[in-house]
Order: C-alpha cells, then sequence, then structure tokens
C-alpha cells in the first residue's frame, strides 16, 4: 500500500509537469486550432535562458528572463512564420511547426553541446516526508503552480477581454473579426503565452529529481501530447487531468513493472498513449474538449 | 494513333538508350574493373596493400556520434584519435606512410551510420571507433564480411564472434560480476539480500543484467529489476519500487543522466545504500549538477579502462599533450578509450607492415597475434581469440571533483573469482 | 493520358489575335519534349549504377524507399487533408513482415514482400475504426500512439522482431535471381553486389508505386479525396461516401508505407527498432510540404531532398564552406542538414506555396491543378 501511495504521489507530482506542457499546447489549440509542434524547443529555449543567466543574476531574475524570452521566441514564431505561411490546412500549419521546431531545436542542442546544465533552483533536493511517502519539493511546487495557472487561465478566459476575444475566436474566427476581434493579436498573444508557460515547464522538467538541462529535455514533450488530447485539445482543465492522468499511469506502470512483466519491459513510456486511445475511442474530443456536432 | 505510335517510340528508345548507357559504362566506368577489387596489389616497397593504403598512405575511419546522446564521450574519443594519429604523423609516419582519419558523424542513428559505413568502409584500411551498439550490430555481417579490423565502443556481449571487431576490455556483464563481487566484499552485502539493477533496454542494459543474474545467482542473491529507456529522465517511480522491495545495493548500467537522476533521488529519499554503475553510467559533467554530493557519497564504477587521474608515464603524456591540444575540454573516460583505440589500430598495422602485409587480412592477422596488449591505458588484453572478452579485470573508481576526469581509483584492477569462470554468451 | 486538356483550358485567355490553333502549336513539341526527357531519365536510372559507388547507390535506394512512403503519405495527408504521424509505423510493419514472413514463415521473397505491403495494409485497416471515428488534430496525434506502442512491441516481441538489436533481413529473390552481394555477378566489367541489384528493383518499384498514385490522383477518386480535404461536410453533401474513402486512403498509404518498409529493410539487410521511430514519420510529414502537397512529383521531390541533404553533407563536409568539421564546435554537418531542412520547410511554405514540384511546374508552364491549389491558400484568412 505504502509503495503504491508513494508511486500515486509521485506520479501525480509527475502529472503536474506535464500538466504545464500541455496548458501551452492547448493555449494555442484554443486560439488557432494549430497542433503546435514547437513547444518542444520553446521549452529548450526557456530553459536554455535559464541555465545560462542564473550565475549571472540569480534565480528568479534569470527564470523572469526564461519566461519573458520563451514568450518572445514564441510570438515571433507566430508573427514571422505562422501568419505568413501560405497553406491550406491548419493540418499543414501543424507540419510548419514541426519544420521550426527542427531549425530551433537543432540550434538550441548545438548551444546546449555536450553539457547538463544545472538551472540553480532555491529547492535543491530537498523532499518532503508524508509519513512513509517522500515527494521532491520541487514537484509539489509545480503542482501548485499547475494549479493556480489553471485557476487563473480559467478566469480570464471568462471575465477579461482577452479571454473572451480567444473563446470567441475559437467558437467562429469570421463572426470574432467581424465584431471586432483582431484575430493577429489573438493568436499572437497566445503564442506569446504558451511561450512563456513552456518556460515555466522547462525550470521544473529540468531541476531535481532530474539532473539538469541537456539535449535530450525537448523529448518530455512528446509526453505532454497524449496529456494535452486526452483532456480535450481546447479545455485548459482538461489539461491539467491529462497531466495527472499520464504522469499517474507512467509512474504506476513503471514502478509495478516486474508485477506486469507480461505486458513487457518499459510499458511506462507506451502506457499513456494506450489511455489515450482507450479515452479518444469513448470520447473522441477528449473527457473536457468541445464536441463537434458535424457528422458525414 | 500517335499514342500507340508515341509508346513504341519510347519503348524502343528506352532498350536503346539502355543498350547506349550500359555499353558506355564497359569503358568508362571508374567501376569497371572486372570483379577483381580487393585481389590486393602490391607496392613499390614490397608491401602488399589492400583497400584504404596507398604507397603514402593509410586511411582509418572514426564512426562516432557527435550529435546524438553520446555526444560528450564521442567528441573525446574523437579528438583524443586524431591527437594519437597525428602525432604517429609527426614521428614518421607507419610503414613509410602517413595516418589520415576520416571522421564520419552518424548521430546514433542506424540508417546513417549504415550510409556512412558504405561510404567510408570501401576506402578504410580500419575502423579506430565505431561508437553504438544498435549501428554496429546493424553493420556486423558486413563488417565481418569486409575483413575490416573494427574497434567498437561498446562492450555488450552481442558484439564478440566475430573476427574483424575488437571488443576492447571487459564485456559489460564481466565489470557487473566484478561490481557483484566487490559489493559482497567491501559493501557488506550478504547472501539472501536483494541488489536493484538499473538498465537501460537494448545490448548494454541486457548484457549487464546477463552478468548481474550470473553473479546474484551464484552469490544467493536476488536481482530486482528495472527497465528503462534512454528517454526517461525522472527515476523517482524506479527508486519508489526499489526501496519498496527492500535493496541493499544497486547496480546501474544507464546513461550518467539516468544515474544522476537515481543516486540523487534514493540519497534525498533516505535510501543510502551504494550504487556500482557500468562504464557508461557516469560522466564528469554531472559533478556540475545538484545530483554531485549525491554521487560523490554513494557511486562507483567498474571499468576495465584506466582513469586519466591515474599518474602513469603514458597517461601523464596524454593528459599533458591533450590539454595543450584542447585547452579546456573536458577530460573523461573517452579521452583514454579512444587514444587506446587508436594505439591498437596502430599497433596492428606496425605488425603488419613488419609481415609486409597491409592488406585487410594482414592486417586481421596481425592484430589477432598479440596476447598481452595493455599498459598505461588499461587493464591487459589478449586478441588472439574472438568469442571471449579480451580482458576480465576491472578497476573500480569512485567520483571525486578534484580529479582529473573526475574519478580516482578506488580498487586496483582484479578478476573476480566469479569472472574467472564465467561462461561468456556470444553474438 | 489526360493532361493535354489542363494545358489547352489554361491557355485560353491568350490575346484574340492568336485563335484556336494555338494550343495545337503548343502540343506538339509537348511530347517528343516530354518523352526525350523521360527517355534522359531512364538512361541515367540505368547507367548509374555502371558508375556511381555503394554510397551514392545506397544514397539513391534510401531515396527511392523514402519517396514510396512519401508518396503514400502524401495521398493521405496532402490530398485528402489528414495529418498523420503514424507513418512510420507501417514501414515497420511492413519490413518486420517481411522479415519473419520469409524467415520463419520460408515464404518465398517476392511473395513474402507482397504479404508484407497486404499486413501493413490490415494494421492500417485495423487502426481506421479509430481514424474513422476522430478527426482533424485529434486523429493526428492519436496516430502518435502508433509510433510509442508499435515500438513497444518491436523492442519487447523478441521471438518475432529480434528485440533491440533487430533481425537481419532475407535478400529478395525473383525468378532465381538473388539481390545480395553472393553470388558474384560481374556486368560489363562491373562487379555487381547487393545495391547495384536492388538498383534496379528500387526503380522499378518506385515507377510502379507512383504510376498507380498518379492514376488514383487524376481519376475518380483523386477529385473525391480532394474534397474532402477541402470541405469534408459538402463531400459527403455531394455524395461522396467520405467515412469510406478515408478508410481506403488511410489503408492505401499504410500499404505504401510498408512497401517503403520493405525496400529499406532490404538495403539495411538489417531492421532495429530504432528506426522507426518518431523522427522517421516527421521527416515524411517534412518531405511532402518541402516536395509540394497532394502531388506524386512533389512526394519524389520532397524525398529526395530530405534523405539526401545529410547524407551530401556529411560526404562533403571537409569541402563545404561553413560546415564545421565534427566535432571541431562549429556546426557540424548533420546540424546544418537538420537546420537546411527546417529551413526548408519554412521558406516552402512562406515563399513556395506548392513545394518544389510546385515550382518546376511554375518554371515549366502554368496548371489548371495548381493554379487551384494557389488559390485554395489564400493563407491568413482561412485561418481561424
Amino acid at each position: 500500500m505504502a509503495v503504491f501511495l508513494e508511486l500515486l504521489v509521485n506520479g501525480i507530482s509527475v502529472g503536474a509537469v506535464y500538466a504545464l506542457i500541455a496548458l501551452g499546447f492547448v493555449v494555442i489549440f484554443k486560439a488557432t486550432e494549430v497542433v503546435n509542434f514547437t513547444h518542444a524547443s520553446l521549452l529548450l529555449a526557456g530553459g536554455y535562458v535559464i541555465a545560462r543567466l542564473h550565475p549571472l543574476v540569480g534565480f528568479w531574475a534569470a527564470l523572469a528572463a526564461g519566461i519573458a524570452a520563451a514568450a518572445l521566441v514564441g510570438a515571433l514564431v507566430e508573427f514571422l512564420i505562422l501568419r505568413r505561411a501560405h497553406v491550406g490546412s491548419r493540418g499543414v500549419l501543424a507540419i510548419v511547426t514541426i519544420g521550426v521546431d527542427i531549425l530551433l531545436t537543432t540550434e538550441l542542442t548545438r548551444r546546449i553541446g555536450t553539457e547538463v546544465l544545472a538551472l540553480g533552483d532555491p529547492w535543491g533536493d530537498r523532499v518532503l516526508r508524508l509519513g512513509p511517502i517522500t515527494v521532491a519539493e520541487t514537484r509539489v511546487v509545480a503542482l501548485a503552480v499547475a494549479a493556480a495557472l489553471i485557476v487563473a487561465f480559467l478566469l480570464a478566459f471568462k471575465f477579461t477581454g482577452w479571454g473572451v476575444a480567444m473563446r470567441a475566436t475559437a467558437e467562429d474566427a469570421e463572426t470574432a473579426a467581424l465584431m471586432g476581434v483582431r484575430l493577429g493579436r489573438v493568436s499572437l498573444s497566445a503564442w506569446a503565452v504558451a511561450g512563456a508557460l513552456a518556460a515555466v515547464a522547462a525550470m521544473f522538467l529540468c531541476v531535481f529529481p532530474t539532473p539538469g538541462l541537456d539535449r535530450g529535455t525537448a523529448a518530455a514533450a512528446m509526453k505532454a501530447f497524449p496529456a494535452a488530447i486526452l483532456g480535450g485539445l481546447d479545455s485548459t482543465t482538461g489539461a491539467l487531468a491529462g497531466g495527472l492522468i499520464v504522469g499517474v499511469t507512467e509512474t504506476l506502470m513503471s514502478g509495478y513493472q516486474s508485477e506486469l512483466a507480461f505486458l513487457g519491459r518499459g510499458i511506462g513510456d507506451a502506457a499513456p498513449f494506450l489511455v489515450m486511445i482507450v479515452i479518444l475511442l469513448l470520447r473522441p474530443s477528449g473527457l473536457f474538449g468541445t464536441k463537434e456536432p458535424a457528422r458525414v | 494513333m500517335g499514342e500507340i505510335g508515341t509508346r513504341a517510340g519510347i519503348a524502343a528508345l528506352a532498350l536503346l538508350s539502355l543498350a547506349v548507357a550500359t555499353s558506355a559504362a564497359g569503358c568508362a566506368s571508374d567501376k569497371a574493373t572486372g570483379g577483381g577489387a580487393d585481389a590486393g596489389a602490391v607496392s613499390g616497397d614490397g608491401v602488399k596493400t589492400g583497400p584504404g593504403v596507398t604507397a603514402t598512405t593509410i586511411t582509418v575511419s572514426a564512426l562516432t556520434d557527435l550529435t546524438g546522446p553520446y555526444a560528450s564521450f564521442g567528441k573525446s574519443q574523437t579528438q583524443a584519435q586524431q591527437l594519437y594519429f597525428d602525432q604517429v604523423n609527426a614521428g614518421g609516419g607507419v610503414c613509410g606512410r602517413k595516418y589520415e582519419l576520416v571522421v564520419r558523424d552518424h548521430g546514433y542513428d542506424t540508417q546513417k551510420a549504415v550510409a556512412a559505413y558504405t561510404e567510408v568502409a570501401p576506402r578504410s584500411a580500419a575502423i579506430a571507433q565505431f561508437i553504438g551498439s544498435p549501428m554496429i550490430t546493424a553493420l556486423k555481417q558486413r563488417v565481418d564480411g569486409d575483413r575490416l579490423l573494427t574497434i567498437p565502443m561498446a562492450w555488450a556481449t552481442t558484439l564478440l564472434g566475430s573476427r574483424a571487431i575488437q571488443v576492447t576490455g571487459t564485456t559489460y556483464d564481466i565489470d557487473m560480476i566484478n561490481g557483484v563481487e566487490f559489493l559482497t566484499k567491501q559493501k557488506g552485502v550478504r547472501s539472501g539480500d536483494k541488489i536493484g539493477h538499473l538498465y537501460f533496454e537494448g545490448d548494454y542494459g541486457e548484457s549487464s543484467l546477463n552478468g548481474s543474474k550470473y553473479a546474484a545467482d551464484r552469490l544467493g542473491l536476488r536481482i530486482v529489476e528495472q527497465k528503462i529507456k534512454a528517454t526517461d529522465q525522472d527515476m523517482s517511480a524506479q527508486v519508489a519500487a526499489f526501496k519498496a522491495a527492500g535493496v541493499k545495493a544497486v547496480l546501474v548500467s544507464v546513461g550518467p543522466r539516468q544515474t544522476a537522476s537515481l543516486v540523487g533521488v534514493s540519497l534525498a529519499k533516505g535510501m543510502d545504500v551504494p550504487f556500482v554503475g557500468s562504464n557508461s553510467a557516469y560522466s564528469p559533467q554531472l559533478l556540475g549538477t545538484p545530483a554531485a554530493p549525491a554521487l560523490l557519497k554513494d557511486f562507483y564504477y567498474v571499468t576495465a579502462g584506466t582513469p586519466v587521474s591515474v599518474k602513469n608515464p603514458g597517461m601523464r603524456k596524454l593528459v599533458a599533450d591533450y590539454q595543450a591540444k584542447y585547452p579546456g575540454e573536458t577530460l573523461d573516460s573517452g579521452v583514454a578509450s579512444g587514444w587506446s583505440a587508436a594505439m591498437i589500430v596502430d599497433e596492428a598495422m606496425k605488425k603488419a607492415c613488419e609481415a609486409k602485409d597491409l592488406s585487410r587480412d594482414g592486417v586481421l592477422n596481425a592484430h589477432r597475434s598479440q596476447s598481452s596488449f595493455g599498459g598505461d591505458f588499461g587493464t591487459p588484453m589478449d586478441f588472439t581469440f574472438f568469442d571471449k572478452p579480451a580482458s576480465r579485470s576491472s578497476y573500480v573508481l569512485k567520483p571525486d571533483k578534484a580529479a582529473l576526469g573526475g574519478a580516482v581509483v578506488f580498487r586496483e584492477p582484479e578478476v573476480s573469482e566469479l569472472a574467472k569462470d564465467y561462461p561468456v554468451p556470444v553474438g | 493520358m489526360s493532361d493535354s486538356t489542363p494545358t489547352a483550358a489554361t491557355s485560353t485567355p491568350a490575346t484574340p489575335t492568336r485563335p484556336a490553333y494555338r494550343p495545337a502549336v503548343l502540343r506538339l513539341p509537348a511530347r517528343p519534349i516530354r518523352a526525350a526527357l523521360w527517355l534522359t531519365v531512364l538512361a541515367a536510372a540505368v547507367a548509374v549504377p555502371f558508375y556511381l559507388e555503394g554510397f551514392w547507390l545506397q544514397a539513391g535506394l534510401f531515396a527511392m524507399s523514402a519517396a514510396i512512403g512519401a508518396i503514400g503519405i502524401n495521398l493521405l495527408t496532402g490530398a485528402t487533408g489528414q495529418l498523420s504521424l503514424g507513418h512510420a509505423f507501417f514501414l515497420a510493419a511492413g519490413a518486420y513482415s517481411y522479415v519473419y514472413l520469409s524467415s520463419d514463415l520460408g515464404l518465398p521473397a517476392p511473395l513474402a514482400a507482397v504479404a508484407a505491403v497486404a499486413v501493413a495494409g490490415v494494421c492500417g485497416g485495423l487502426f481506421s475504426p479509430i481514424a474513422g471515428r476522430l478527426k482533424g488534430a485529434y486523429l493526428g496525434i492519436a496516430t502518435l500512439a502508433l509510433i510509442f506502442v508499435g515500438q513497444h512491441v518491436l523492442f519487447n516481441a523478441e521471438p518475432v522482431t529480434g528485440g533491440f538489436n533487430g533481425r537481419p533481413v532475407p535478400p529478395m529473390e525473383l525468378f532465381g535471381f538473388v539481390f545480395a552481394d553472393t553470388p558474384e555477378l560481374v556486368v560489363l566489367n562491373v562487379p555487381f553486389g547487393s545495391l547495384e541489384r536492388l538498383w534496379f528493383l528500387g526503380i522499378a518499384l518506385l515507377a510502379g508505386a507512383a504510376a498507380f498514385a498518379r492514376g488514383v490522383l487524376r481519376g475518380r477518386p483523386g477529385l473525391a479525396m480532394n474534397t474532402i480535404r477541402d470541405h469534408e461536410i459538402a463531400a459527403g453533401v455531394m455524395g461522396v461516401p467520405v467515412a469510406r474513402y478515408r478508410a481506403g486512403v488511410f489503408v492505401l498509404s499504410s500499404m505504401y508505407g510498408g512497401l517503403a518498409g520493405v525496400l529499406v529493410a532490404l538495403v539495411f539487410q538489417q531492421v532495429v527498432p530504432d528506426y522507426f521511430g518518431m523522427l522517421l514519420s516527421l521527416d515524411y510529414l517534412a518531405m511532402i510540404v518541402i516536395g509540394g502537397l497532394g502531388s506524386v512529383a512533389g512526394a519524389v521531390a520532397g524525398a529526395a531532398f530530405v534523405s539526401l541533404l545529410p547524407q551530401l553533407l556529411t560526404r562533403y563536409s571537409d569541402a563545404l564552406p561553413l560546415v564545421a568539421e565534427p566535432g571541431s564546435g562549429g556546426v557540424s554537418p548533420a546540424e546544418a542538414a537538420r537546420i537546411l531542412y527546417g529551413a526548408a520547410v519554412v521558406a516552402v511554405v512562406l515563399f513556395l506555396p506548392g513545394g518544389l514540384a510546385g515550382l518546376a511546374t511554375r518554371l515549366g508552364r502554368v496548371r489548371l491543378k495548381e493554379l487551384k491549389w494557389a488559390k485554395s491558400a489564400p493563407a491568413p484568412a482561412s485561418r481561424r
């Protein structure tokens, strides 16, 4: 039982980080209906800036700079490339983001080189003990931050002008444009916000229990795909739920892999995708996603 | 009518063009050798030559990883080999010829490695460095068929059993056996205890696991297995499982990142047990990460390669020369292993030159005639057989911040009783 | 051959002084020129193995395999508008089935190859209930599961797949002719190893695959697929059986993937699970965007670009400016290739709607189809 609880708590704490990454996908999808593959390199960009700056200006200033830098990169990608792309469908725009991702990731990994960069965070390797269970402090903070950000986004979507514009765009872009919503601004701001979120996620992704930022960090963004989609690509609540489901599934499957040996070793990586397929079969738009009524 | 006429015309023209193209090939192509390409020629100085050897140069290739997961290792190895061959060339070369090192980066991608091999193999006399056991396994048959002396930078038992492929030092399973025996002798692990083994999917992990299972079986220990992938970063779940099983020590056959996470998380969670890694589980870069204190406290690794911090004359010279040529670069185990692999190739060439036969078979025969290679860079190796590891003796090393290369010798090399009689699975 | 019609159609807005006979004038030189062009291509293709060394043949074979796979995904993503990230899985299905069927079940090699393509199609068919239920981005990401679950199976089902190290691939054998290095064969004084022999097989497979896809795209199915891409609901209203078409294209594209997998396995001589990962799928998507969406020529051009670029840069790294020696700290050839290829995707959507194939056509003559395609892509307005 203690093992199960320990794994569950660990799963939730990993899930919080996935939720933060997934939230970035969701914001962009909500505003532009584009699946954003550039997210992995936004993560790297944010993490890289934090890692390089923290010895000079301290952790918090570096974090702020990282958030700003990733937001800027996100906004630039939207402004310079996606806005000007001559393509027929959003599927193709998704492929364009793959191209951008390759470009940015290659340059960033080249700069990171063979190093493992520490982020200089204030939590270090401290753990929180709850009876027999231990969980890294960084992960507790991540969970709190993810929850707070998601509440903030829910409120912002409801009550701010930006949120209303974004929801109107998601509902019907042409009508929204006719009503005076500037689509360009909505999409630009969504990309900037996603970049900022990516930097925050990168920070939590690279601190203890992982050793630091290196060229492999971007791979973690892949795990946020099932998280984003099984919650519903246009739902912020879904991002949190999806992140937690993926984190818990992965951790439990890895922790119990000796008992689950018949499924093959290393099932932890494939399991979130299996869960995703099952959920999508039951609910084609994810747990909290908006259904599209058209059926042909 | 036009339709049919054109089609017939196209067909006729196609046949014609085919005939023209092929007959032209017969007289103009460089490839038109009549099929006797590698029959072997004799150069002006009476030395029989083969592919990759001309009257003035010997081409040696390095198929390495400079942009993938083993980039840091590949970089040190490549630079060390460049340094080695430059020095030999400066001293007059070998057999009246100069070495030329051709470096190809495959980024740990099998297709790129196969493509690179196809490109360089026909013009190479040896491959002094080949990183990545999946890549070498994919090419094993071809390397064997090409009789091209190849030094893999991977130590899985699957690479044994080919006359052309020389695995250096110990294989991963031997290291693990020596590691388990070290745990029982010096770290208080006793019969009936459980020990964890965290390992990568693939050759590296599976070979290591073979060794640890064998040793555990003989010593009455139980292995708790946890398999992970190279993309996994956070070892919390694995630590929880080890902790729940109550392991007394953990064997580590993963990459450096995962080692750092494993050891760091374990100590933070109060699992203060010894960790014993394979040589690929550690890199000195880890001492700059938050996991450093935990690694310094509990981590050991087992390898046949001498660490660069050992002050024997050969290693001292290598360190001094390397630092002079590449100031500020990390000195990791790749420097010594790359250097030593270049030396193996060079020795084979020298021996082959004495026999006046630099053809591929000549080089292989020369290489396989050496039974006690070694000295300053690793435990002694025997190259006369190819279905057993060249050595069964390994060091136990310990991370050390102050030392060159981030590691010092904790226990001098030893062949454990178990490793001596261990039947190595081949192929 | 129906391509004279669009030529005629586009030339209608000609100046009134040169009336109806003009298309005929255009047509006459067109055919011989095209025939001559194809002949040159054919002659070059036949001559290549006699002149170029193994490296080039292998690079070419990889490109041919990539082209076959890219044609498949272009039918699905380019022509029908369905994003798929799972293409690498179908290559794996084809490659591994070929190995299993011919070495373990002992089927003759050609039969095993055909069966392997069928198996890949069946895999696509099995996934198509999910494909039928999901739409757009959801299906795109759901296909990611194929990659990850597929990799898990490849690594763990060792008796069939050989696990991490994969399995050796038995050579193709057609009517007693073996596509391998042994027995030795010398044609016109040129030693013919496996690469030289496979070259011709590759050309034949690619030509067949291209011709079939061209037929599909130019006929009724092609029109239906494009309608589904441009407006799914409208397609349904007009009587296109959308669900059936989507499932059918999914299966067809999987079969192309399977064929590409068989060819790449034959070239590799060893199948390894690592190769059939996420990156391969992304490469395929990049190929069709760079080459040009929805056309066979585009898929081939993109495949050639993406698969040849890194090999060429690596090979000529010594001679190229800007590209540093590997390990010296600058931009290595592998990195330069990735940067160029990412940049190519971006550059194509910014400056070259229609991709490389579109560029070729524009340089040559304007065709109705491409006009339509360009028209259907006025970027900012259609984005929501």
